[in-house]
């Protein structure tokens, strides 16, 4: 439900998003290109590691969304690698097997439900994420194995770095979106949504969330 | 109360004045203070000790029960992990797949009998097959976010709204996304089936703070502490873990005190038990110790007594300690006594100079002998007296006498060696010989026992004769009793004595009767002496050579109120005997004397003075008192004496001789030529008259000899310048022999019989008798 208020919102964010890219020279030449750098803090103050930040805007940027990242979760260690891995909407991911041992992927997040049965060594599987959301991927032999995509259908979605900081840019002024989604973070979804007004030229947000 | 009356009588009635009973006792009270002491701190140390480890065990305890208890949780919690790993469940719970979650939770419930399990989501949704009594979410979730996997929940479930342990486990997919929970009612039975886990019995429950007592709420956790009920509890509480908010239970251990003491109860009613039995085997013991002191007391006590009484005692003590020592110095003493006690006795029945037994002893030896007596014998009593054994004394001294009588003895002894021989005192014997046939002659055995003393004796190298005088009594017939036969052996001998010397004499019934008379006469004589009985009748003394009465004898004439005139030879022998002699003898001074005042002056008064009573002292006084009272003047008053008065003391006889002739008072000797040895005594005093015995004037008709006799004698006091007076002369034949040979007086019935005191002034007018003739 909430997802469909956000549509219009979204499909503008995305038109913008699109002009900026499309008449991009003379509107970067014209201004000062649009960023936000986003610092998320826990309720004590520190940072927030990798914790997905995703912007909004009224004019959504037209075409599809890439990420300058792959695509993919490798099982490394025993450790999904990267941990917190951002896709947009539609995406393939491929879940290589680095490891020396077996490895299963499952999920019982409602935006992708799957299960990928053992699979060892330099084998890879893919998963395509059609629906947004955020998908907790667990090995059902190894507990401590967390992975989690976060799909996305805004290209301004980034993850925050060991300070908590993390910068978007190119995206429309006015009033736009920000969400904060950290598989701790309390609240609805683990997400925690703002508003906030895209002034054109850098601009700080510093956003505190809550942790468990 | 009457049980407590009837101990004391009892104790009481335990003899406590005995040294056995008391040292015993001290010794057993000495022993049970101590004992009790003892068993007073042993058993409040046992005490003390099983209230301190039952507090240590219950601590113990208590932390065991905590792990038992956390034990179980986790127990419950592993349960719970299980199948909140399990990988359907998971997605069960992360799909919302309500129906697969609580078949779930049921078949998990039913698995590990746990009475409730539900699932609780982040999202505080609880998943439950029945959620009815689980507590609301919103209680639960801060602990569990906080990662608090165990604790207490309040269970609706069970009926009372209880507590209950739960065990969270989280559910991940593989982010948190729920818990878990699965719940046991801490009930009654799961209580109980947990505190059978612990090693001492425990009564365990777990408590709200809202429904916990004042005192439970004040009580500090994880203490040990004791709280008196209806009995001596312990009690431990500790604080519980929790898992849901606003709850504060409280696990209480309870602990029966009185089951971890009744070990050491009985333990020490073992300790009292013992105590009581060595009370009573000190008891027994120290009464032992005691009796081994005290019954050797006991015997020496006994043996006091029984000596005191008189009995023979033996002691049977030997042992050689004190006692043994105190008896054998015990026994030694009784025997010395007893050998005193013998000597006392012997001497007390034995005659000490001849060692013969005394006059008690032969009494007693005498009743012996005559219970003894057999039908058809007869027993001797004689009764001795030595004939000279006085003047043996007299002359030869005390010693002599002594030694005397020891050779009688000793002779006895010799001759009657079946004979019984006591000395009764002074010179008396009495012999006692039994067993005698009837038949057997008695004057044989009587000649025996003269002979025996007619044996010649040699005293001091000189030769002594000592015949006896003997009266003999016969049992039976002379008397059956001791006391009789005695008596009449007396009777006998006195009558012996009366027959002359030497000779015996046996008793015959009617010296008894004599005997009897003589009781009655002696009576009679002090009545006389009361009341006056006696007077006097005087005979004239005519003199030859003055041809006329110059003296008068006085005689004493006793009318006796029945018997008449009583021959003065019958009492005046009584009168010697039993001592009247000195009264009557004072009455005829005094009478004679008074008499004599009436008289011319130149008549004298002769009066007779026996042995007794110039033996006596104060004869010279009651002649002077006589001489005073009436006036006489002394040269008038002859007193004539026997020359038996010098048998009892010749010196004091001389004296109070010379003193009386100092006074004026003329001495002649009456008798003369009866007695012993007179020449002797004519030449020891100085006699003023000799009055020639009648048995001379007698001869005088008869023989020729009595004319040479009366010779003699006038010669012989002429010579000695004493008178010479002739008694008893009755015819003139007579009185002119004794005038022809020299006599100067003369005193008989050929004058006159003594006459009463008023026909004396007759006779010296008339003259008397035969003197009338010669005036004529």
């Amino acid at each position: 439900m909430r997802h469909c208020l956000l549509t219009p919102l979204k499909i503008t964010a995305l038109v913008a998003s699109v002009t900026a890219l499309a008449g991009g020279a003379a509107l970067v030449n014209a201004d000062t290109p649009a960023s936000v750098r986003v610092q998320v803090v826990d309720g004590t103050g520190l940072p927030v590691r990798d914790a997905v930040v995703e912007l909004f805007s009224a004019k959504s940027p037209a075409g599809p969304i890439r990420f300058p990242w792959k695509m993919g979760m490798a099982q490394k260690n025993q450790q999904f690698t990267p941990g917190t891995l951002i896709v947009a909407k539609g995406s393939t991911v491929a879940f290589p097997n680095l490891d020396m041992v077996r490895h299963s992927i499952y999920s019982f997040s409602k935006p992708a439900r799957f299960e990928i049965e053992l699979y060892g060594r330099d084998q890879s599987r893919t998963h395509t994420f059609a629906v947004t959301g955020s998908v907790k991927l667990g090995c059902n032999i190894h507990d401590q194995m967390r992975g989690y995509i976060r799909v996305t259908d805004t290209p301004f979605a980034a993850k925050t770095d060991q300070n908590g900081y993390v910068t978007l840019s190119g995206m429309a002024s006015g009033a736009a979106s920000l969400t904060i989604w950290h598989p701790q973070l309390r609240g609805p979804d683990n997400e925690s949504s703002s508003t906030i007004t895209i002034t054109g030229g850098p601009q700080t947000q510093k956003i505190k969330v809550e942790l468990r | 109360m009457s049980v407590a009356r009837a101990l004391f009588a009892r104790a009481s009635a335990f003899r406590f004045d005995t040294l056995s009973a008391r040292i015993a006792l001290l010794y057993a009270a000495l022993f049970a203070l101590v004992l009790g002491l003892v068993v007073t701190l042993a058993a409040g140390g046992l005490s003390r000790f099983g209230e301190a480890s039952a507090a240590r065990d219950l601590a113990a305890n208590a932390r065991v029960f905590d792990e038992i208890l956390a034990a179980r949780a986790r127990q419950m919690g592993d349960q719970a992990d299980v199948l909140a790993r399990d990988f359907g469940f998971r997605e069960a719970v992360a799909t919302g797949d309500a129906p697969t979650i609580t078949s779930a939770l049921s078949s998990l419930e039913t698995r590990v009998r746990a009475d409730t399990a539900f699932v609780v989501t982040l999202d505080g949704e609880v998943l439950a097959a029945d959620p009815t009594g689980i507590p609301a979410p919103e209680m639960l979730r801060k602990r569990l976010e906080d990662g608090i996997k165990r604790g207490i929940i309040v269970s609706g479930t069970s009926a009372d709204g209880g507590l209950a342990l739960a065990a969270a486990a989280p559910i991940e997919t593989p982010d948190l996304i729920g818990w878990l929970v699965i719940a046991q009612p801490l009930d009654r039975a799961e209580l109980d089936r947990l505190v059978e886990l612990a090693p001492i019995s425990l009564e365990a429950s777990v408590v709200e703070a809202t429904r916990q007592p004042q005192w439970l709420r004040n009580a500090g956790a994880d203490a040990v502490f004791e709280r008196d009920e209806a009995e001596r509890l312990l009690y431990h509480v500790s604080d519980l873990a929790v898992l849901q908010d606003g709850i504060a239970p409280r696990l209480v251990l309870r602990h029966r005190l009185a089951q971890s003491l009744a070990a050491y109860t009985s333990l020490k009613w073992w300790l009292i038990l013992l105590a009581a039995g060595g009370i009573m085997l000190v008891l027994g013991l120290s009464w032992q110790v005691a009796r081994s002191v005290t019954e050797p007391l006991k015997q020496l006590d006994e043996a006091t007594r029984m000596i005191g009484e008189g009995r023979e005692v033996s002691l049977a003590i030997r042992t050689g300690d004190e006692i043994g020592r105190l008896a054998q110095s015990f026994t030694q003493m009784v025997v010395a006594i007893d050998e005193r006690e013998r000597r006392i006795i012997h001497v007390g029945l034995h005659d000490g100079l001849t060692g013969l037994p005394n006059r008690k002893l032969f009494t007693e030896q005498l009743a012996n002998v005559l219970v003894r007596r057999r039908a058809g014998e007869q027993v001797m009593v004689a009764y001795v007296d030595l004939d000279d054994f006085k003047m043996v004394n007299d002359t030869l001294g005390h010693p002599a006498g002594d030694s005397l009588l020891r050779l009688v003895a000793d002779h006895l002894r010799e001759d009657l060696p079946d004979a019984q021989i006591a000395r009764l005192g002074g010179d008396e014997f009495a012999i006692l010989i039994d067993a005698i046939a009837d038949k057997a002659s008695l004057g044989k055995i009587a000649d025996r026992l003269q002979r025996s003393f007619d044996r010649p004796l040699a005293i001091n190298g000189q030769h002594a004769a000592c015949g006896a005088s003997i009266g003999i009594a016969m049992a039976p017939g002379d008397g059956e009793d001791g006391i009789t036969l005695m008596k009449n052996a007396d009777l006998a001998l006195y009558r012996a004595k009366h027959e002359g010397k030497s000779t015996y004499h046996f008793f015959e019934p009617a010296l008894d009767e004599a005997a009897r008379q003589r009781r009655q006469l002696e009576l009679d004589l002090r009545a006389a002496i009361r009341e006056g009985g006696f007077e006097l009748n005087f005979q004239p003394l005519y003199s030859l050579a003055e041809k006329r009465l110059t003296g008068f004898e006085a005689l004493i004439r006793w009318n006796h109120p029945t018997r008449g005139r009583v021959n003065p030879v019958e009492f005046i022998a009584l009168a010697e005997e039993t001592g009247l002699i000195i009264p009557i003898g004072e009455w005829v001074l005094r009478e004679a004397c008074h008499q004599a005042c009436t008289w011319p002056d130149d008549v004298t008064v002769a009066v007779n003075v026996s042995p007794k009573q110039f033996a006596a002292t104060g004869i010279t006084a009651t002649v002077l008192s006589a001489l005073s009272a009436s006036g006489l003047s002394p040269h008038r008053l002859e007193i004539e004496i026997t020359e038996s008065v010098f048998i009892a003391d010749v010196d004091m006889t001389l004296g109070t001789l010379h003193s009386l002739r100092n006074l004026g008072i003329k001495i002649a000797l009456d008798d003369f030529g009866t007695g012993y040895s007179s020449l002797s005594y004519l030449r020891s005093f100085p006699f003023d008259k000799v009055k020639i015995d009648k048995s001379f004037v007698e001869d005088l008709g008869t023989s020729s000899n009595g004319h040479a006799m009366i010779r003699a004698i006038t010669t012989l006091a002429n010579a000695l310048g004493m008178e010479t007076l002739a008694e008893g002369v009755e015819d003139v034949a007579q009185f002119e022999v004794l005038e022809r040979e020299g006599c100067q007086n003369i005193q008989g019935y050929l004058f006159s019989r003594p006459v009463a005191a008023n026909a004396v002034a007759g006779l010296l007018r008339d003259g008397a008798g035969y003197q009338r003739q010669l005036r004529n």
